[in-house]
């Protein structure tokens, strides 16, 4: 008879930091990130003066780098490899939640596509070719309609991927234990993430009338 | 549920003489009675060994035992979800009603698979009270009835393997250990004898194929027969291994 | 495994005896071979469902082991041997704790302690119970830690193993076993000092009953045939309470009854309760066998049965939900998915079925057969409910035989001089061919009959003749059609010549085993001229101690069983008259 063996593995590690990874620092760069675009909301020299005032921040490069970037990265890859490791079954077991598993899924690849034309034209052009930031700029990008709605696509890809990631987060930390908790937990986290994204959508729409 | 009773029941079954040999779908048909469910189809076509038009064939194979819904040993899959084939009634079913072997465990033949591997996980989270002996030694630790009906809704857990089954994140490329083995190291590790090991069952599901492979899709939930607490139980072994990440990163 | 200085021991059957006794063996340091048809956790022990007797006396009543021995030989008529029954009730309260210890879900008082509830044939409340999944809770509990000894290398598993048949040598002792891989079909002989047979009752004979389709006593009904006697088996015992089904009947646990559930019908447009009229000392816990018989004469000699029908009310709907929940919970889910009301709501339509047999493999007073190192517990053996059990009696006779049992396997390894292996190999083997050969020629046969339809002839034979009411004639008759079957049986047609995975071959060899244990039954009770406990007979329906208090023992011949009768221990009480 076969001995059940206990593989040491990686993956829980792994796994875990994954999921650490979803929540800080990107989630709260998010944060962050939402606060700054709701400046937009007040007009070009608000919002120009507090990406000065970002920008200013020291070692902003290796900020960017350590906190934002590799995280962002390390949580995409990996992620990539999670999906591999299941295969979805909707067509027979239509359940809520295994429909939100599936989109988790799947805005966390349009996520990710966003995530990376978003930050070439707002962040990397300035670093390879020093062409400026600006609300003028971010007007002028989504001033053209299939961006404006890749962006709005790109954005709820976003928000559901860190409403439903905090759900996730919270059973997977065991924060949130009974059904109970885990569905309050749920409802917030969809409300917060509601609420970043009408910020997003009025700040583009701002963009898109103001330009 | 239906208003007009069929005069038939018409049974399409999912047919595979062997692991290596070819799958094929053969259809049956019995006569329409009240309170009929699957068992009792398949009881009706194994005296007959006909096909719907009539030709000779050979006995489905098929798993029953005690028809109650306790001994879990004719799941299949029914009309494309998993479930006890004894309680499948057939008036609560589409017709034709499809038959199927469960897809996540290996092929015995037709409707037969092989579930060892839940056993064998069985033993690798040690899902026991440590137990030195079973002489008398007086009473057992006082348990409130609070707690009594949390572990009695975990132990009601027989088995079936439909866990498995839905669980997307159970497939030929990953070995998830599954929700009823996190729900049985959870009963264990809330007995206060049980308890004793609560760190080598932890250190188990931090292993390959352990927790980390669940995905929070929660089917498991939804079609567990005994309606088993099972999120509750894998978000508690996540917050048991939580609290004990520094042992567990000692390995020791 | 082969290790020549050590003896070994072979356990056939996976549910509660088998496992105690593979538990018991395995730390007294006997390495175990265990035997089961079905992974251990899908025996049939997992529909016990009330609970498990014990005087732990714990609610202040005065109950003790003496008055559970005293009931339990009551309700069984006197027929039980009076000095097993009492070991097994004064080791009672020893269970429950263990069981407890091993993490069983026992139901639990405000305080935390055991909670116990009533059963029938007491006053008392003494049985203990965990939901309304007692057996299963328990089943899983003892299968949890034989999984402990399998991984500590105490004991080897053979789950989806059938036992065939026992390997003797030419001085009738045990050498070993044979089992068939019920995947492959392999048939391979394993070598034991040892055996002890666990392997369930013979439900399956009546066709639709409570049991599991697994419990079909072709085990004990090989090893009769093999030389190994079988006593009482007329003792069949028909539950009160089961929901009539197509497939088989389920049961609905005397707990209901326990817990407050009544037994009624319609009587002049008014509802009736019949046995608190008939029986108001005990009202609706009378045993099982007067519960039965009275709704056999509500319904077909009084013609009073629900609309005419096989068919009374049991109620519960009284009882608070909440309570019925905790207690009751598995039983109401089965009524629910399998007839579609609520019995909180609606009272449930009931009837009797055969649910278990007191009758079984003939051991002496510590679990051995009449072959040296055969030994038998639980259902399959006869020793310990007299002419009827007792609800909540059967889990504990599990665990008290198992126990038993392999306390005499020690004491039987002392006292063989050597292994016996010197010549095992050769009988093995032999005996290996032999199963072989009857293997292929079942698959080899091309008759007309289907062992299907055979098998729902015998079992509507058995019901219609030899359970609640029995008649000589018709159980003449019955014999009659019993021999007939088996003619039949050798023109079969198994449909399948495989050997992978082949269930009609399996079922053939089962039912050939079935058939000569029906013939027991059925010609004990032929034999059996009186009315005791489950025995009932209208034309001498008094209980005759002066000829009949006495063991029927069935020994196997090629022309039938042959019957001889063997005094009944009566050491302890004097038999009384049986009055509820």
């Amino acid at each position: 008879m076969s001995e059940a063996e206990i593989k040491p593995s990686i993956h829980f590690w792994l796994r875990r930091l994954h999921s650490l990874s979803g929540i800080f620092p990107i989630g709260v760069f998010l944060l962050e990130h939402m606060f700054t675009n709701a400046f937009i909301l007040g007009g070009p020299e608000a919002y120009n003066h507090k990406i000065e005032f970002l920008r200013s921040l020291p070692f902003v490069a290796f900020i960017e780098i350590t906190f934002i970037g590799i995280p962002i990265l390390y949580h995409a890859l990996y992620g990539l490899y999670v999906w591999g490791t299941g295969k979805s079954n909707l067509t027979w077991y239509p359940y809520p939640r295994n429909f939100l598993y599936t989109l988790q899924r799947w805005t966390g690849l349009i996520a990710l596509i966003y995530i990376g034309y978003h930050a070439y034209h707002t962040r990397i052009v300035n670093a390879l070719f020093g062409t400026e930031v600006s609300y003028a700029r971010m007007a002028e990008l989504v001033s053209v309609p299939w961006v404006f709605w890749f962006y709005v696509v790109g954005l709820f890809a976003v928000m559901f991927h860190f409403a439903n990631g905090i759900w996730g987060f919270l059973i997977s930390w065991g924060i949130t234990v009974s059904q109970k908790s885990q569905k309050i937990a749920g409802l917030s986290a969809a409300l917060v993430s509601l609420a970043l994204f009408s910020v997003g959508i009025s700040s583009l729409i701002h963009l898109v009338n103001h330009p | 549920m239906k208003e007009k009773k069929p005069e038939k029941v018409i049974i399409r079954i999912k047919r595979q003489e062997s692991p290596e040999a070819k799958s094929y779908w053969e259809e049956y048909y019995i006569p329409y009675r009240p309170y009929l469910n699957i068992i009792t189809c398949l009881q009706g076509i194994r005296k007959t060994l006909r096909t719907f038009d009539g030709r000779p064939t050979t006995p489905v194979a098929w798993e029953s035992s005690c028809l109650e819904e306790i001994c879990g040993i004719c799941t299949m899959v029914i009309n494309g979800r998993v479930r006890q084939a004894c309680s499948a009634l057939v008036d609560q079913l589409e017709q034709p009603i499809t038959l199927e072997p469960m897809k996540k465990f290996s092929l015995v033949r037709d409707l037969i698979v092989d579930r060892s591997s839940i056993f064998e996980n069985l033993k690798r989270v040690k899902a026991w009270v440590p137990m030195k002996d079973t002489q008398d030694r007086g009473p057992g630790p006082k348990i409130l009835p609070k707690d009594q009906q949390i572990n009695y809704a975990l132990s009601r857990c027989f088995s079936c393997g439909a866990c498995l089954e839905v669980c997307p994140q159970v497939n030929e490329r990953n070995d998830f250990v599954g929700a009823a083995i996190l729900s049985q190291a959870r009963l264990f590790n809330r007995h206060p004898i049980g308890k004793e090991i609560q760190l080598e069952r932890l250190k188990a599901l931090v292993g390959e194929g352990g927790i980390e492979d669940c995905g929070n899709a929660q089917n498991c939930l939804e079609i567990c027969p005994k309606d088993i607490p099972l999120i509750d139980s894998i978000a508690e072994i996540n917050r048991e291994i939580t609290f004990n990440l520094i042992h567990l990163i000692k390995g020791k | 495994m082969t290790t020549s200085t050590k003896k070994e021991a072979i356990v056939i059957g996976g549910g509660l005896a088998g496992l105690f006794a593979t538990i018991k063996l395995g730390e007294k340091g006997i390495p175990v071979n265990l035997f089961s048809i079905v992974p251990c956790k899908r025996s049939h022990s997992a529909c016990a469902q009330g609970g498990i007797n014990a005087s732990v006396n714990t609610k202040g009543e005065g109950d003790s082991p003496r008055i559970h021995f005293e009931e339990t030989l009551h309700g069984g008529d006197y027929l039980a041997n009076q000095a097993p029954v009492m070991g097994m009730c004064e080791k009672a309260p020893s269970y429950i704790y263990l069981l407890d210890r091993m993490g069983v879900a026992f139901n639990r008082t405000p305080e935390g302690d055991l909670e116990f509830r009533r059963f029938g044939g007491t006053k008392f409340h003494r049985t203990a119970f965990a939901g309304s999944t007692t057996g299963q809770q328990m089943l899983y509990a003892l299968d949890e830690q034989v999984r402990r000894l399998e991984v500590e290398g105490l004991v080897t598993r053979y789950e989806g193993w059938e036992f065939l048949s026992a390997v003797l040598d030419d001085r009738k002792s045990t050498r070993g076993i044979a089992a068939i891989n019920l995947t492959n079909l392999e048939i391979r002989t394993f070598p034991g000092d040892a055996v002890i047979v666990a392997t369930g009752g013979p439900g399956m004979i009546f066709g639709r009953s409570t049991n599991s389709m697994i419990c079909t006593g072709s085990a004990a009904g090989s090893l009769f045939q093999q030389g190994v006697w079988y006593a009482n088996g007329e003792f069949i015992q028909v539950h009160p309470t089961a929901i009539p089904g197509e497939d088989k009947h389920r049961l609905i646990s005397e707990a209901v009854r326990g817990e407050g559930g009544r037994l009624w019908t319609y009587k002049d447009g008014k509802r009736w309760y019949f046995l608190e009229e008939w029986y108001p000392k005990y009202g609706n816990l009378v045993p099982r066998d007067i519960a039965s018989r009275a709704i056999f004469k509500v319904c077909r000699e009084m013609k009073l049965g629900i609309d005419g029908k096989d068919e009374v009310y049991l109620d519960i709907s009284h009882v608070d939900p909440k309570l019925l929940k905790e207690r009751l919970g598995g039983i109401i889910e089965i009524y629910e998915k399998f007839v579609g009301d609520d019995p909180s709501k609606v009272p449930m339509r009931v009837f009797p079925a055969v649910h278990y047999s007191m009758g079984g493999i003939y051991i002496d007073s510590r679990q051995m057969t009449n072959i040296p190192g055969i030994l038998s517990c639980g259902e399959c053996e006869y020793q310990y409910h007299g002419a009827n059990r007792l609800g909540a009696n059967s889990l504990l006779s599990c665990l008290y035989g198992g126990e038993v049992a392999a306390e005499r396997t020690q004491e039987y390894f002392d006292g063989l001089s050597e292994k016996g292996d010197s010549g095992s190999l050769r009988w093995l083997e032999q005996h290996r061919k032999l199963e072989e050969e009857r293997l292929e020629s079942l698959l080899r046969m091309h008759g007309k009959e289907n062992p299907y339809q055979i098998w729902e002839e015998m079992g509507k034979w058995m019901t219609d003749h030899v359970t609640v009411i029995r008649y000589n004639d018709k159980l003449k008759k019955t014999d009659e059609k019993l021999v007939e079957l088996k003619e039949r049986l050798r023109h079969i047609n198994v449909g399948d010549p495989t050997h992978w995975a082949n269930q009609a071959v399996i079922f053939t060899r089962q039912l050939q085993n079935m058939l000569e244990l029906a013939r027991v039954i059925t010609l004990g009770a032929l034999r059996r001229d009186e009315s005791r406990g489950a025995h009932f007979k209208p034309d001498f329906p008094n209980r005759d101690d002066e000829h009949w208090l006495k063991t029927t023992v069935a020994k196997w011949t090629p022309i039938g069983p042959e019957f001889s009768d063997e005094a009944v221990d009566t050491s302890i009480m004097q038999p009384k008259e049986r009055k509820y």
